[in-house]
């Protein structure tokens, strides 16, 4: 079965390095207010969103997305 | 003359097929003849009224520091578990250079709940590559073991501090597939990785700092050698774990490689859930992915005392910080401050519907005894106060060694366990043998699978339980000539009593090194256990001294030697 045949399933992707919210949404979700466009993937993101940022002093500093996490970019299917 | 004759057994071979009446015949490590044998042995079993089975083959724990100074993973060889794999969720014991072995201890410690007293006393460190390391925990091995190794690991073996803050650069990701072909070398049999674990520091562990290009450089080192990948997603979350799966697929088609996904629990609010995961599972291996999910067998049951860490109070955080970063006596202090007291009594109350169900299950004083046995609830009845005020101030009286149990917390229904574990796409695994010794016994799963699934409930056949866990194991990870019963294979195998094989009640012991305590369960209805042809322990004289345990695939690389029948 090729790939284009799965099931569809919620959309995600895995971050690349030094993402944060702002350069997923202007990747993923091009069409929708940089604010606005935050503001969803934080929402559909609570695992990430929710997290403690790096510690004291790291290079991850405030941004909590991690380079190994899934990112959802639409909300959770009915 | 045969080494060994077990004469007049019901032998369920592995393969799933019905089981048959049969003498079977080993000389050395082997399996020389199944059927009638007429040749006496040097040594006979009678097995009549017993299954002969290939022996079980346990595929997530974290026997690592144990092996340092109990070969014989003590007691899963007595629950007939004649392979482990150890090294899962990223985390082994080598390869470490000197100065992270500090670090290493802390995240044992927190993810596994291994005591650092334990490491401190019971650890002699004289090895920093996986290959010293296999060589330090082969003497004297009583149970085959086969090494995960950890990715976590093999980041701070080559970024020192950095593997906890960064992607890696190209040229560590090359240092990196170098160390991991070292290891597969030296006897790994495949790379386990996280995404959900957190350090001694409540961070991130290594593992989690790897962008996706990283793990694929390791999968196609993993590829090379045709070994496995064993990962834990985001369990608590469906759509976390079908990205997950679908990103193991890809690398599984990709590299041709297995992938293997721990744990997966189904409870009564998460059966939509498990459904949409499972449906996706037959998706990918629809496509010639391997993506397997593992099931253990057990319910969840905590317990706990307040002197250490506990899983039941993770989403608690002021009672978990001060049971993570107190000492006894601090921790004793906090209960027996006012307004410390208040606070923890104030969080504790999102929980006030499990108090009273809990189970007082030890105590050190006899003025307390009175109360072993009884709940919680009934205990605050009896003291006119309220279930968490009776835990504060037991903990208090018994200096934290009040012992309570949390039995039945999830993956209970047995309905859909049963489902999931007779699932031709499901791999009966995550014991997490060795971990987690002060929250519960990890050794008896195998007992459990039969005595409540196949005896009780009639769930499943005991041909394929015990292919479940033998033959079906030794095929997905890659352990040639084990989890059969055939003429030429290794002569793993058990013998039980099919009526009453089950795992005993949880008990608590001191064992461990540094004066430290576990919980643990024996083996009932098991009456021999043999590894490599010897017999390694027996209901009757217990543990036997000719160790012939094997690391696997490692050693397995040497040329096959067929016995003549």
């Amino acid at each position: 079965m090729p790939a284009t045949e799965l099931s569809t399933v919620r959309q995600s992707i895995l971050p690349k390095g030094g993402d944060t919210w702002q350069s997923i949404a202007a990747r993923c979700l091009s069409g929708t207010p940089e604010a606005e466009a935050v503001s969803q993937l934080q929402s559909w993101n609570l695992h990430v969103f929710m997290r403690a940022s790096g510690a004291a002093g790291s290079m991850r500093g405030t941004n909590p997305i991690l380079p190994s996490d899934v990112i959802f970019i639409e909300p959770p299917r009915a | 003359m045969y080494d060994l004759v077990i004469r007049n057994g019901r032998v369920v071979d592995g393969s799933g097929m019905p089981a048959y009446n049969a003498d079977i015949a080993l000389s050395g490590n082997r399996i020389a003849k199944i059927g009638r044998i007429a040749e006496k042995g040097r040594k006979e079993i009678d097995a009549e009224g017993k299954v002969v089975s290939p022996g079980f083959i346990d595929p997530h724990t974290h026997f690592d520091a144990q092996l340092l100074w109990d070969g014989y993973a003590k007691p899963a060889l007595s629950h007939g578990v004649t392979t482990i794999v150890p090294g899962n969720c990223s985390l082994s014991l080598a390869p470490l250079r000197a100065e992270f072995r500090t670090k290493l201890v802390g995240m044992f410690n927190q993810i596994e709940e291994m005591p650092l007293k334990a490491f401190k006393e019971g650890v002699v460190w004289d090895w920093e590559t996986f290959s010293e390391y296999i060589t330090r925990i082969r003497k004297g091995l009583a149970i085959n073991v086969a090494p995960l190794v950890g990715h976590s690991v093999i980041r701070l073996w080559v970024m020192g501090e950095a593997a906890m803050e960064r992607t890696a650069t190209p040229e560590e990701i090359t240092a990196m597939q170098g160390v991991l072909r070292e290891c597969l070398d030296a006897g790994a049999i495949g790379l386990s990785t996280s995404y959900v674990d957190m350090d001694e520091k409540l961070q991130p562990v290594p593992s989690r700092y790897a962008d996706a290009a990283e793990v694929e450089a390791f999968a196609s080192v993993l590829g090379e050698y045709g070994r496995i990948l064993q990962i834990v997603p985001e369990f608590y979350d469906a759509d976390l774990t079908i990205a997950r799966l679908d990103q193991l697929a890809e690398i599984s088609l990709k590299y041709a490689i297995p992938t293997t996904f721990s744990p997966l629990f189904v409870n009564a609010d998460n059966v939509d859930a498990i459904d949409r995961v499972m449906r996706r599972v037959d998706e990918q291996f629809a496509r010639g992915a391997r993506v397997w999910p593992q099931v253990q067998t057990r319910p969840i049951d905590i317990s706990f005392c307040f002197a250490v860490p506990s899983l039941l109070f993770i989403r608690l955080p002021g009672w978990y910080r001060i049971m993570r970063f107190g000492t006894p006596d601090q921790i004793v202090a906090a209960f027996k401050d006012p307004a410390t007291r208040e606070k923890l009594v104030a969080e504790s109350a999102v929980y006030n519907a499990l108090w009273p169900k809990l189970r007082l299950r030890l105590v050190q004083t006899e003025a307390n005894q009175k109360y072993v046995g009884m709940t919680v609830g009934e205990i605050a009845a009896a003291r006119a106060t309220t279930p968490i005020d009776v835990m504060i101030d037991l903990s208090i009286e018994e200096h934290l060694d009040a012992h309570f149990l949390a039995a039945d917390m999830g993956h209970n229904c047995d309905e859909r366990v049963g489902a999931l574990l007779k699932h031709p796409r499901v791999h009966i695994g995550a014991s997490d043998g060795g971990a987690h010794i002060l929250s519960f016994s990890t050794y008896g799963d195998t007992g459990f699978l039969f005595a409540h699934y196949v005896r009780e409930l009639n769930a499943m056949s005991i041909e394929s339980a015990v292919k479940k866990i033998t033959s079906d194991t030794a095929s997905i990870w890659g352990i040639p000539d084990r989890g059969l019963l055939q003429q030429g294979y290794i002569a793993d195998i058990v013998i039980f009593d099919p009526q009453t094989i089950n795992r005993g009640e949880e008990k608590y012991v001191q064992d461990v090194p540094g004066d430290g305590s576990r919980y643990v369960r024996d083996a009932m209805g098991v009456d021999t256990v043999i590894v490599g042809g010897g017999v390694a322990w027996t209901a009757v004289a217990g543990y036997n001294a000719d160790t012939r345990g094997q690391i696997l695939p490692g050693e397995m690389q040497d040329t096959r030697t067929l016995v003549p029948a």
